[in-house]
C-alpha cells in the first residue's frame, strides 16, 4: 500500500526538502473525547501541517528551528503551542463559543471569517449531506437550509430538481441558484452529474449581496459547492461507500371504486372510461368479442373493483451504489480520488439508469506556489420509456389513468404473445394502448458524459499578497435516441383503435463552458487597530451549445430504428421542429473588493463589478454595480453583553447591492425561423418569431437590502441566525403577454417592478450532551414573497404559462407566481349561479386569482441524537401557504376515476347553495333545479371546465430523511483490517402528510418546468399531475468502511 | 504596496489584452436568420391561411370544426368525446380563442411584414399581402364584431391595439382591395413573385379577381342591412370599373402538399389519413348530422354520396349532443355504421385547400343581381353554382339535380335568398363552411335547423367571445363580452 501512496504522489507532484527535522506526535481531545480532523501547523510555516486521524492523533515532521504550532479546528477555539523542547505534545481543545473564527468560502472562493461577513450564508457539511446515500446531492438539501426551497420534480430514473433561494426574482427569467463548483461557475446539471460522496461541503450564498462578485448570474444567489481534497494526515486510506435501496409508490391519487368500464351509464366492454353502471359483481365481458376457434374465448371477468389495479402496474425499483475512494495527504500536498457507479430500476418496469463517476483532486504546495487539480468525469446511460405513447403521443401515466376500474391491469402484462389478453389485437381498451405494451414499444435512450475540472495556482508573491489563478471547464456532449415501434389492429377484434405510427428520432449535443479568474488579493494592518482586506480580479465565462435533433416517421423495417428507415423526408426533432441549435454567449468582468476591520469587531465592505456581455447592444454592454455592508460584532466592543453567562456572541449586519442582469444570446434581435412543413418541394418558407423585441430592450436591475444576526447564547450551547431582505427588480428582462392582436404572442421588453421581502431564522443548538449520549437539533424557518408592483401602463398581469383556462401568471398587486383560473359565477353571497335551463353552474368571463404558488413559509427540522455509535438523524420540512393545479384529476375527470364524479351517486342533484339571476342582480336560492348529465357529462363536460376544482392546497410535511447509524467501536476494528465500518438504515421520504383535499400526488413535481432556461415556461412553478409517475418513497442500507 | 500595484496592473494589463472587443462579437444565431426575402414569407403565410380555415397542428381545431359543427354537417360516432362544448354552444373565452389568436399571431403577422416592404420593387408582394389581410380581417369580422384593426399587427410598437368599430373596418377593408390592385397595376419593374405563391404562382391577373371576389364577399354580406343600397351599388360599380372580375376557379392554397410527415394537406392529415395512410380519429369520429342526411336524401341531392362515405348499411347520421348511443341499439351508432366524411371532401393527401368556393362566387354574384347590384340572371348564377358544387365534388351534371321542383332546389320551386343561401350551406358543407354560419346569422336560412341535445338555448351563437388573452392582456380595449346568442354582427342586423 506505501508504494501505491508513493507513486500517487509521485504521480501527481513531486518535492523534496532537505533540512534539519524533528519529530512531533500527540493527540488532541476535547473534554476527554478525541477529535480526529484538527489541523495542526507550524506557526512561522503554515505549509507544514497535518491533521489529526481518527484517534484524535497526529504525528508532523517539522524543521528543528520550529517554535510554535497553531493547532485549529471549525468550532474550537485556535490555539498556539510552544514546543519547548517537547516530542510529545497533548492538547485540549476548547469550544469556540464564538464561532466568530469560523472560515467561511464566499464569492470567487474568497475564504473570510465569519465575523467579517455582511450577510447571512450557510455551511453543509458532507456527512449532512450524504447520511441517507442521496443519488442527487440537491435532494439532500431539502429542509437543511433557510430559504432554499428545493423542488424535486419528478421521481425518474435520473430526477431533476429546481433550485431556488429566497423565492423568485424574475417573472420569465431564470430563478434558479448559481451553481459553483470548487470556484468555478458550473450549472445545476453539473451540480446533478457529481457524486454525492465526493462533495466536503456546501456554501450557500442567499442573496445577490453575498454571490455579486460572481456578476450576472449571481442575482439568484449562489451555492458552492467543494469537493474533497485529500485527509488522512501521512496515512493512506481506502474506503468504500454502498447503498441499497428499494424504491416504491408511496401513494396513488384516490380513485373511485364504484363504478366501471362504460358511456353514459351503460356497460361498454371495450371502453377506457369508467360511466358504466355501479358495480354489481356480474361476471360480464371484456374487450373484443373473440370469434369462435380463435386461440382466446372472449374474457370474462367480474364487475367488481380490482383492488390496486394502478398501484400494482408499478414494480419495486432499486439503486445501488458504490463508491471507492482513496485518499491520503502529506506536509504538502494532498489527494482524492474515486471511482462511482449507480445502478438504478425504476419503478416502470424496465425503465434503468446507469452512471459512472471518476474524480482526481490533487494539490501541490511547493514554496510559496500551491498547485491543484480538481477534475471529474461522469458517464451515463438512460433507458426509459417512451412519452410519445400511442396514437396521441401521450405519457405513459396518461395510459393508466385511462383504465376500467374492475380491470386487473396487472394481467395483461404478456403484451407480446398473441394468445395473451395483452396483446394488442386481444387487448380490453380500445381507445389507449396496454401499458405494458407501450413498455415494450416506446423507448428514449440516451447517453451523455460530462467533465468538470479546473486548474488553479495559488502565488504567495509577498507575505501579504497573493495571486490566483483558475481556469475551469464544464464540457458535455451526449447521443439520444427515442423510437416508437408502429401497431396495426385486426380490423373485426379491434375496429376502433388507432393505428400507431412508428419514429426514430436521433439527437446529440455539445455544451461547453470555459471560466478564467484572475485575482490578487493583499492585506495589510495599519495604526494598531486597522486592518484592510483587498481583492482584484477579473473573470471571463464562455458559453456555447450545438444540438443536432432529427426525426424520421414510418419506418421500412419493423424493429430497425435508423433515420435511413424513415419514408418521407426527414425532419427536425428539436424545439419549434428545428434539425440543428447552438448558441454562444461571452461576458467577461473586472471586480474589486475592500473590507475595512476596526478591533476586529466592525467591518465595512465595499466591492463593485463592471461587466461586458455579447448578448446586449455593443454601445450598452459595459455595466458597474456596487455593494456595501457593515459587520458589528457587538459582543466584542462591549465586554458588558457577555456578562451573566446569557450572551455569548452577538453579530448584526447590515448591507446593499445592486446586479444587473443581461439578455440571453440572440434575444435583442427578431428573427425568422423556418416554418413546419417546409419546403414542400421548391417551396421554402420563413416565419417571423412569435416574439416580438423592444429595439431598446437592455438589462434589468436587482437591488437586495439585507439585515441580519448572529447570536449564541449559553456558551455556545444556542446559536440563532436571522436575516431579513428586500430584493427590488426594476427594469425586468420579461418575456410580456401583449394582445396577440399586436401580430406576437411576446413581448421583451423592461418592464415595471418586483419587490420580494423575506425573513430567515435558523436556530440550531446541542439539547443535551454527556459523555456518551449527544442531541443536537436545527431548527430554520424562511418565509418569503414577492409582489409584482408594477408592469406597465395598460397592462395588469402577465401570462407566464397558460392555456386559456388555467395558467401561472404574474398579476399586478398580488403575489408571484399567481395561479388563475376559471371559477364558478358567485352571487354577492357567494353562492353558485346557476343556468335556470340546464341547473349546471355558470362561469365568470375571464380567470380569477387563486393564489400563489411558492410557500408562504417553509420549517425544516433536523436532529441527530447519538449514544456511542449509534446515530438516529431526520430531516422534517413544512411548506404551506401555497397551491397547485393538479393536472392529474383534470385528466382522471374524463376518465370518471375522480372521487368527485362519485359524490352524487351519478344522479342528477340540486348544487347546494346555489342561485338562479331572475333578474340582473336579483339571485334566488336554487332548490329544485336539478344539474344535467349527472352519470356523466356533467363531470365531463360542465364541472370539468370549471379549473378551479383543480387548484389545491399545496401544504405537505414531509419526512425527507432518516437514517440509523452504527459505527464499530475501535475495540472491535482493532482486530481486523478496517479503520472505520459504519453500518446504516436509511430511507427517503418515508412518510408525507397533504392536506385532506390533495389526493393526488406530490405538489412539488411539475409538468412544465424546463431547465436552466429563459423558455416562458421555466418559472411556471405549480403545475404539476400526470406527467411524472406517482410519489415514491425509498429505503435501504448504507455502508462505510474504511482500511 | 508598489509591488502590489505592479501587479495588478499587470494583471489589467493582460485581461484587457484578452478582452479586445471582438471576443464579444458571437451574438449572431447561426440558425436563424434575422432578415429574410419576401417570397419566403408569402409562402408561410398563406400555408398558415390554409391552416387557419381548416386545422393546425398545434390544438387542432379551427373554423372548419367550429362552422361545420354549429352549421350540423358534423356530428359524433359512438365511442368518441370529440366535440363536447359545440353540442352545448359552450361558447367561452377559451372556446375557439385559437381563432383569434391564430388569425393574427400566424397569417396576419407574416402579411404585414410583406405589406410593410418600403422597397418599391416589392410592389406585387406587397399588393398580395393587402389583398389577404383584408381577407382575413373580414373572417375576424364576421366572427367577433368589433376587433383591433388601425393598430392591430404593430409588434412591439403596440401591445395593446384599440378595437375598431366593425362596420368602419369592413368600408375600409374595400377601400384597401382598391389600393391593392392600383399597386399593382402601377407597380414598377415589381419583382415577379412566382412559385412561392402558393395560391395563384404569381398570376398577377387572378390576384386582382381575387382582390374583386373578396370585395364581392364584403359587399353581399351588406345586403340584408337596411340603408347600404348605394354604398354597395357604388362599390359595384368600382368593380365593373375596374374590368379585372372575379376569380373562376376555386381559389386554393397548396404550398406543395405531399404524403410525408408534416406536408400533408392539413384538413386531410387531421380529418382523414395521416401520411402513413392510417385513418385519423377525427375521421372516424366525425360523421354527418342525422338532420343533414335527411336534407340531402328528401332533396334528392346526388352529393350525399361525395361530401359523405356510405357505410355499407346505408347513409346514417347521428343527432348532435346525442349521449346514450346504445338505446335501443347497442353499437347502431359506432364510427364504421355512420356516415363519415366522403371522397368528394376526402381527395388525398395533395389535394388543394380551398379557402373561397367557385360556388360561393356564383352564389354571391346570384345575390347580387336578384338585388339588382350586377347584371346577369340570378338564376343562372344559382345554378352555376350548384353546378361549381357539383364539378368539385366530382358529382356529375347537376341538371337533373336544380330541375326537380323541390323548395331550395329548382329555382323556380323557391324563395331566391333562401334557395341561394341554403344551396350555399350545402355547396360549402366541410370546404368553407364558415361561411355558411355566418349567412345563417345574417339571413336565418336555411331554416329549420334543429338545436343539439345538449344545447341549453334555442338556437346556436352568432358570434365568439374574445379571447382570454384579450381580456388579460389588452384589457383595457376589449369590449364587453357580447350575448353570443342574440348580438349579431353588424350586417346581421
Amino acid at each position: 500500500m506505501k508504494k501505491l501512496t508513493i507513486f500517487l504522489a509521485f504521480l501527481l507532484f513531486v518535492g523534496f526538502s532537505v533540512q534539519a527535522q524533528m519529530q512531533i506526535s500527540g493527540t488532541i481531545t476535547e473534554d476527554g473525547l478525541s477529535i480526529p480532523g484538527v489541523s495542526v501547523a507550524v506557526k512561522d510555516n503554515p505549509t507544514i501541517g497535518t491533521s489529526t486521524d481518527m484517534d484524535g492523533k497526529f504525528n508532523l515532521t517539522v524543521p528543528s528551528t520550529t517554535e510554535v504550532l497553531v493547532i485549529s479546528f471549525v468550532g474550537m477555539k485556535t490555539q498556539e503551542v510552544v514546543i519547548g523542547g517537547r516530542s510529545v505534545i497533548d492538547v485540549q481543545m476548547e469550544a469556540d463559543v464564538l464561532q466568530m473564527d469560523e472560515v467561511i468560502v464566499t464569492a470567487i472562493g474568497i475564504k473570510r471569517e465569519k465575523r467579517e461577513i455582511t450577510y447571512q450564508t450557510q455551511k453543509v457539511i458532507d456527512s449532512e449531506l450524504t447520511k441517507v446515500a442521496p443519488t442527487r446531492a440537491a435532494s439532500a438539501l431539502a429542509g437543511k437550509v433557510a430559504g432554499l426551497q428545493i423542488n424535486v420534480q419528478d421521481n425518474g430514473v435520473n430526477p431533476n430538481s429546481q433550485i431556488l433561494l429566497r423565492g423568485t426574482r424574475s417573472i420569465t427569467s431564470n430563478n434558479e441558484a448559481l451553481i459553483v463548483i470548487d470556484g468555478s461557475i458550473a450549472t445545476s446539471a453539473a451540480f446533478d452529474d457529481l457524486n454525492p460522496n465526493d462533495i466536503a461541503g456546501l456554501s450557500v450564498l442567499k442573496g445577490a449581496t453575498a454571490a455579486a462578485l460572481y456578476g450576472s448570474q449571481a442575482g439568484n444567489g449562489a451555492i458552492l459547492v467543494t469537493t474533497k481534497t485529500g485527509s488522512g494526515a501521512d496515512k493512506f486510506t481506502v474506503g468504500i461507500n454502498s447503498s441499497y435501496t428499494m424504491e416504491q409508490v408511496a401513494y396513488m391519487p384516490d380513485f373511485q371504486d364504484q363504478y366501471g368500464t362504460g358511456w353514459e351509464g351503460a356497460y361498454d366492454p371495450i371502453e377506457n372510461t369508467n360511466w358504466g353502471p355501479r358495480f354489481d359483481g356480474q361476471i360480464r365481458q371484456v374487450g373484443p368479442t373473440m370469434p369462435e376457434g380463435y386461440v382466446l374465448e372472449t374474457q370474462m371477468i367480474p364487475y367488481a373493483p380490482a383492488d390496486n389495479n394502478l398501484l400494482n402496474f408499478f414494480e419495486t425499483g432499486n439503486n445501488l451504489t458504490n463508491t471507492i475512494y482513496m485518499t491520503g495527504s502529506t506536509e504538502d500536498s494532498k489527494f482524492y480520488v474515486s471511482f462511482g457507479d449507480q445502478r438504478a430500476n425504476g419503478i416502470v418496469q424496465d425503465d434503468t439508469y446507469e452512471r459512472n463517476t471518476f474524480r482526481i483532486n490533487a494539490s501541490k504546495k511547493i514554496g510559496k506556489i500551491e498547485l491543484a487539480i480538481n477534475a471529474s468525469y461522469l458517464t451515463d446511460k438512460t433507458d426509459v420509456v417512451g412519452d410519445d405513447i400511442g396514437d396521441q403521443d401521450r405519457p405513459l401515466y396518461w395510459f393508466l389513468l385511462n383504465q376500467s376500474t374492475n380491470v386487473p391491469l396487472s394481467e395483461y402484462s404478456d403484451w407480446s404473445n398473441p394468445e395473451s389478453y395483452g396483446y394488442a389485437d386481444n387487448y380490453y381498451n380500445a381507445y389507449y394502448q396496454n401499458p405494458y405494451w407501450a413498455i415494450g414499444t416506446n423507448r428514449n435512450m440516451d447517453e451523455t458524459n460530462r467533465i468538470v475540472g479546473n486548474f488553479s495556482l495559488s502565488y504567495d508573491i509577498l507575505e501579504n499578497l497573493n495571486f490566483t489563478g483558475r481556469a475551469s471547464v464544464n464540457d458535455s456532449w451526449g447521443t439520444g435516441k427515442n423510437w416508437r415501434a408502429s401497431q396495426t389492429y385486426d380490423p373485426v377484434l379491434q375496429s376502433a383503435a388507432g393505428v400507431v405510427n412508428s419514429f426514430v428520432e436521433d439527437y446529440e449535443f455539445q455544451k461547453s463552458i470555459y471560466t478564467v479568474d484572475a485575482l490578487f488579493s493583499a492585506n495589510f494592518d495599519f495604526y494598531d487597530s486597522f486592518t484592510l482586506k483587498t481583492i482584484i480580479g477579473g473573470s471571463s465565462y464562455s458559453e456555447s451549445l450545438r444540438e443536432s435533433g432529427y426525426r424520421a416517421d414510418n419506418l421500412s423495417i419493423p424493429d430497425f430504428y435508423d433515420l435511413s428507415n424513415g419514408t418521407g423526408s426527414v425532419t427536425g426533432a428539436l424545439i419549434n421542429d428545428a434539425m440543428v441549435d447552438g448558441h454562444e454567449k461571452r461576458t467577461f468582468g473586472f471586480y474589486g473588493d475592500f473590507t475595512l476591520g476596526y478591533n476586529n469587531y466592525l467591518f465595512l465592505n465595499f466591492s463593485g463589478r463592471n461587466d461586458w456581455t455579447s448578448t446586449l447592444d455593443k454601445d450598452n454592454r459595459s455595466y458597474f454595480y456596487p455593494s456595501v455592508g457593515l459587520s458589528f460584532v457587538a459582543t466584542d466592543a462591549f465586554e458588558i453583553l457577555k456578562s451573566g453567562d446569557i450572551l455569548t456572541f452577538a453579530k448584526v449586519m447590515a448591507s446593499n447591492s445592486t446586479v444587473y442582469n443581461d439578455l440571453m444570446w440572440y434575444q435583442i434581435s427578431e428573427r425568422y425561423s423556418q416554418e413546419v412543413g417546409f419546403p414542400y418541394g421548391g417551396v421554402n418558407g420563413f416565419d417571423l418569431d412569435n416574439t416580438a423585441v423592444d429595439s431598446e430592450i437592455s438589462k434589468e436591475k436587482l437591488n437586495t437590502t439585507e439585515f441580519g444576526a448572529s447570536l449564541g447564547f449559553l456558551s455556545g450551547k444556542l446559536f440563532l441566525d436571522f436575516a431579513w431582505y428586500k430584493t427590488v427588480t426594476t427594469d425586468l428582462i420579461t418575456r410580456t403577454t401583449p394582445s396577440i392582436a399586436s401580430g406576437a404572442l411576446r413581448y421583451l421588453t423592461n418592464i415595471g417592478e418586483l419587490e420580494g421581502t423575506g425573513m430567515e431564522l435558523t436556530i440550531s443548538g446541542t439539547v443535551l450532551k454527556t459523555k456518551d449520549f449527544r442531541w443536537d437539533v436545527n431548527l430554520n424557518y424562511a418565509s418569503s414573497e414577492t409582489v409584482v408592483n408594477e408592469i406597465y401602463e395598460g397592462l395588469e398581469e402577465i401570462a407566464v404559462f397558460t392555456t386559456g383556462q388555467y395558467g401561472i401568471y404574474a398579476v399586478v398587486g398580488e403575489a408571484f407566481p399567481q395561479i388563475k383560473a376559471n371559477v364558478y359565477a358567485r352571487d354577492p353571497q357567494g353562492r353558485i349561479i346557476v343556468d335556470a335551463a340546464s341547473g349546471n353552474p355558470t362561469t365568470e368571463d375571464g380567470l380569477a386569482n387563486l393564489g400563489k404558488t411558492t410557500p408562504d413559509y417553509i420549517v425544516g427540522l433536523g436532529t441527530v441524537l447519538s449514544y456511542k455509535g449509534f446515530s438516529v438523524s431526520g430531516t422534517v420540512d413544512y411548506r404551506t401557504g401555497h397551491v397547485y393545479y393538479e393536472e392529474g384529476s383534470d385528466a382522471m375527470e374524463f376518465t370518471g376515476r375522480s372521487q368527485a364524479s362519485v359524490s352524487a351517486n351519478r344522479q342528477d342533484f340540486v348544487i347546494p347553495n346555489s342561485v338562479i339571476e331572475t333578474s340582473p342582480g336579483v339571485f334566488v336560492e336554487n332548490t329544485n333545479i336539478q344539474i344535467s348529465g349527472g352519470r356523466q357529462s356533467y363531470w365531463t363536460d360542465a364541472y370539468n371546465d370549471v379549473k378551479e376544482n383543480y387548484v389545491k392546497d399545496a401544504s405537505a410535511i414531509k419526512v425527507r430523511e432518516l437514517s440509523l447509524n452504527y459505527e464499530l467501536p475501535k475495540s472491535i476494528l482493532s482486530k481486523t483490517p478496517f479503520k472505520k465500518v459504519i453500518v446504516g438504515f436509511i430511507a427517503r421520504n418515508p412518510w408525507t402528510w397533504l392536506p385532506e383535499e390533495n389526493r393526488f400526488s406530490d405538489p412539488e413535481f411539475n409538468n412544465q418546468t424546463s431547465r436552466g432556461g429563459n423558455s416562458i415556461s421555466s418559472n411556471t412553478i405549480g403545475v404539476g399531475g400526470y406527467l411524472a409517475s406517482p410519489p415514491t418513497k425509498s429505503y435501504g442500507f448504507s455502508l462505510n468502511i474504511e482500511f | 504596496m508598489k509591488n502590489i500595484l505592479k501587479y495588478i496592473s499587470v494583471l489589467v494589463a493582460v485581461l484587457l489584452l484578452a478582452s479586445c472587443d471582438d471576443y464579444l462579437d458571437v451574438n449572431t444565431d447561426p440558425n436563424n436568420p434575422t432578415e429574410v426575402s419576401p417570397d419566403l414569407v408569402l409562402a408561410t403565410a398563406q400555408k398558415m391561411t390554409a391552416e387557419v380555415l381548416s386545422y393546425s397542428d398545434v390544438q387542432g381545431k379551427r373554423y372548419a370544426t367550429l362552422a361545420n359543427v354549429l352549421m350540423r354537417n358534423w356530428s359524433q360516432a359512438d365511442g368518441y368525446n370529440w366535440y363536447p362544448d359545440e353540442f352545448r354552444y359552450n361558447v367561452t373565452s377559451s372556446f375557439f380563442d385559437r381563432v383569434f389568436e391564430d388569425s393574427y399571431y400566424e397569417p396576419l403577422k407574416n402579411y404585414t411584414v410583406l405589406v410593410n416592404l418600403e422597397d418599391t420593387k416589392y410592389d406585387y408582394y406587397k399588393a398580395i399581402a393587402m389583398i389577404m389581410r383584408s381577407f382575413h380581417f373580414q373572417l375576424l369580422v364576421d366572427t367577433y364584431g368589433d376587433i383591433p384593426y388601425t393598430e392591430a399587427t404593430l409588434r412591439g410598437e403596440n401591445a395593446t391595439p384599440v378595437y375598431d368599430d366593425a362596420q368602419t373596418i369592413y368600408e375600409d377593408l374595400i377601400v384597401q382591395l382598391t389600393a391593392a390592385i392600383d399597386v399593382i397595376n402601377n407597380a414598377e419593374i415589381p419583382v415577379a413573385v412566382g412559385i412561392d405563391d402558393v395560391m395563384f404562382g404569381g398570376d398577377m391577373d387572378q390576384w386582382k379577381a381575387f382582390a374583386n371576389t373578396v370585395k364581392l364577399r364584403i359587399l353581399t354580406r351588406q345586403m340584408s342591412m337596411s340603408g347600404r343600397a348605394a354604398y354597395i351599388t357604388a362599390e359595384f360599380g368600382v368593380i365593373a370599373a375596374e374590368g379585372s372580375g372575379y376569380i373562376t376557379d376555386n381559389a386554393a392554397i397548396n404550398p406543395g402538399y405531399s404524403q410525408q410527415a408534416g406536408k400533408v394537406n392539413p384538413f386531410y392529415m387531421e380529418a382523414g389519413f395521416d401520411e402513413g395512410g392510417t385513418v385519423t380519429m377525427t375521421n372516424n369520429a366525425t360523421c354527418a348530422s342525422d338532420h343533414v342526411i335527411n336534407y340531402l336524401t328528401t332533396t334528392g341531392d346526388p352529393r350525399i354520396d361525395f361530401i359523405y362515405e356510405e357505410p355499407t348499411d346505408g347513409h346514417l347520421g347521428v343527432v348532435q349532443g346525442l349521449l346514450d348511443y346504445d338505446t335501443p341499439t347497442p353499437d347502431a351508432f359506432v364510427f364504421d355504421k355512420v356516415s363519415n366524411l366522403g371522397p368528394g371532401i376526402l381527395k388525398g393527401h395533395t389535394q388543394d385547400l380551398v379557402i373561397y368556393s367557385l360556388a360561393e362566387v356564383y352564389f354571391n354574384l346570384a345575390e347580387a343581381a336578384q338585388n339588382t347590384y350586377v347584371s346577369g340572371n340570378a338564376k343562372d348564377f344559382y345554378e352555376m353554382g350548384i353546378q361549381a358544387s357539383f364539378d368539385y365534388l366530382g358529382a356529375g351534371d347537376a341538371t337533373a339535380y336544380y330541375g326537380q321542383a323541390i323548395n331550395n332546389v329548382a329555382w323556380s320551386s323557391s324563395t331566391p335568398l333562401e334557395a341561394i343561401i341554403t344551396q350555399k350551406w350545402i355547396a360549402t358543407n366541410s370546404i368553407t363552411a364558415e361561411q355558411a354560419w355566418f349567412d345563417y346569422s345574417r339571413t336565418g336560412f336555411p331554416s329549420n335547423l334543429p338545436v343539439s341535445l345538449t344545447a341549453t338555448t334555442a338556437d346556436i351563437p352568432v358570434r365568439l367571445m374574445y379571447p382570454a388573452s384579450e381580456i388579460s392582456a389588452n384589457g383595457a380595449n376589449v369590449p364587453t363580452q357580447p350575448n353570443v346568442f342574440t348580438t349579431k354582427i353588424f350586417w346581421g342586423n
